[in-house]
């Protein structure tokens, strides 16, 4: 008897623990599918301890043309258009620019609005309670790092039309760090005329994609070692370049593993001897370590923890 | 010494504290005059492109007056207006790019902004980030820093010098990072594609 009951058991719970992946992944999917294929224009805040930005976001679908306007709407301001495959990014410091890419970088990671499943090694999938958000009915979904050395991401999600409707960087004590929540949301049946009038301008070429993949030939990835960095990310490129703000010489190290960035600079250490330590503002961290000779800076959405451990590995190379 | 350093603005202090970028301090302010603080409000008002009527500064007229008769740099009068409802559909953007003084200025205090948005850790009890110590981003006000027990002032002059520099430092590299995480999608794609095609092969 009792072995029937544990076989039943089993066949009971093996659905049942299967299940709370699946349909966390397919809310991801549906949800990347009507911020494809919806035209709406909807409001946004983004919450980073005491500071706050908002932000406003269109998106409409003209034929197979995706068209997305994404815009800072306090201080000096941040504008980024896209049409297709070809995102421009506007600036008060510098010209505008175009990249060749299929999403906006903006507060929302882009990989949410793609190929989930890549992310599958590195971060758990799993379905939360159900809530009110913005006003309407909505569904927890959290992204759960796999190790502690990055931050969950937890996404409300509308139950009706699968769109987003908060977001928000938990650390693993189960704090919000940086949230993201829609104030307002509008779905229409037309694209908004707005986004429609950028059909006929022109922005700025792109470089093409071979160039960006160049760039790589003048890597300075054996400058130095990094000792270490969490599971999950690898190289995306590697430099020595000038900052645009300070004009001081850097050696440029660009991390991901797909969901968070994660940016390595050696440099010439400033005058005097500066104590090591970080900052941090919402989810971003900023862990500076003097190493003597030289002075290491990691910028990234990470946890000052893991941050503070990949400036301690940086070494000359042996 | 960095070439931003070099480039400072006489009335740097005065200027960050009209933006709202520095705590306010009486004696900084009573080292101005009225006329400086008048002329620096109104700087300001004008390159964040608030309109005439939201001067609320009492600017005398004369300054007013001397500013028809200079050339026009930044001309926010009803004349754009109209040129901007004859040519507005030209602008895909709501943002103006055409106001190079207004982009000068805000280019000048985006630095600043980075970091003035960037907060020390929240210190929890036992958590590890305790081991971690905070850099002092913005110097507080009347706390004397180890080196401000010198009475020299060179010496308190070169602190704050170091501590400009570094924040300057902190936010060109946030910057830098938003940056280039613009093109990790991009390159992690290509990556990923090459990665693939050569396990074909």
């Amino acid at each position: 008897m009792k072995v029937i009951t544990f076989i039943l058991s089993l066949v009971i719970l093996a659905p049942a623990y299967a299940s709370d992946e699946t349909p966390a992944k397919e809310l991801l999917l549906n949800m990347a599918e009507a911020v494809h294929n919806r035209n709406f224009d909807a409001s946004f805040v983004v919450v980073k301890g005491k500071s706050m930005e908002p932000y406003r976001w269109l998106h409409a679908k003209q034929g197979d043309t995706e068209l997305e306007h994404l815009s800072l709407l306090n201080g000096a301001g941040l504008e980024m258009v896209r049409v297709d495959d070809q995102v421009t990014y506007f600036e008060p410091q510098s010209a505008p620019y175009s990249i060749a890419t299929d999403s906006i970088a903006g507060p929302i990671p882009e990989v949410l609005f793609k190929d989930i499943e890549r992310l599958s090694s590195e971060y758990d999938f799993v379905l939360g309670g159900k809530g009110r958000i913005a006003g309407r009915a909505a569904q927890l979904v959290r992204i759960e790092s796999k190790d502690e050395f990055k931050f969950n991401y937890w996404l409300w999600i509308d139950a009706e039309s699968s769109l987003l409707l908060k977001s928000a960087y938990v650390n693993h004590d189960g704090e919000m760090l940086e949230q993201l929540q829609l104030t307002h949301i509008s779905v229409t049946e037309e694209p908004a005329p707005l986004l429609l009038e950028m059909l006929n301008r022109d922005f700025p070429t792109p470089l093409p994609r071979d160039a960006v993949a160049t760039e790589q030939t003048n890597a300075a990835s054996n400058n130095w070692q990094i000792g270490w960095l969490p599971d999950g990310f690898s190289l995306l490129k590697s430099d020595r370049h000038k900052l645009d703000l300070n004009n001081e010489l850097t050696d440029y190290y660009l991390y991901s593993d797909g969901f968070v960035e994660v940016s390595v600079f050696v440099q010439r250490p400033l005058p005097g001897r500066r104590p090591s330590g970080s900052l941090s503002s919402g989810a971003t961290t900023i862990y500076v370590h003097n190493a003597g000779s030289f002075d290491v800076s990691v910028v990234g959405n990470i946890p000052a923890m893991t941050a503070k451990a990949i400036a301690e590995s940086v070494a000359r190379p042996l | 010494m960095t070439k931003a350093h070099v480039n400072k603005l006489d009335n740097q202090d005065l200027s960050a504290l009209l933006d709202g970028e520095q705590p306010l301090s009486n004696e900084e302010i009573a080292l101005q005059d009225t006329a400086t603080l008048g002329r620096y409000a109104l700087i300001g008002d004008v390159m964040r492109a608030e309109s005439e009527d939201a001067f609320v500064l009492d600017i005398s007229d004369s300054v007013a007056k001397a500013l028809e008769s200079e050339p026009v740099y930044a001309d926010f009068s009803q004349k754009q207006d109209a040129q901007v409802a004859a040519t507005g559909t030209d602008n895909v953007v709501a943002f103006n790019w055409r106001k190079p003084v207004a982009q000068l200025a805000i280019a000048a205090s985006v630095a600043m902004f980075a970091i003035v948005g960037v907060q020390t850790l929240p210190q929890g009890e036992d958590s590890p980030a305790n081991e971690i110590p905070i850099l002092q981003s913005t110097p507080l006000t009347g706390v004397a820093s180890p080196v401000s027990y010198s009475s020299e002032p060179a010496l308190e002059n070169a602190e704050q010098g170091l501590r400009e520099l570094q924040q300057q430092r902190i936010g060109a590299l946030v910057l830098e990072h938003q940056r280039q995480a613009r093109i990790a999608y991009s390159l992690e794609k290509a990556h990923t594609k090459a990665q693939a095609e050569e396990e074909k092969n």
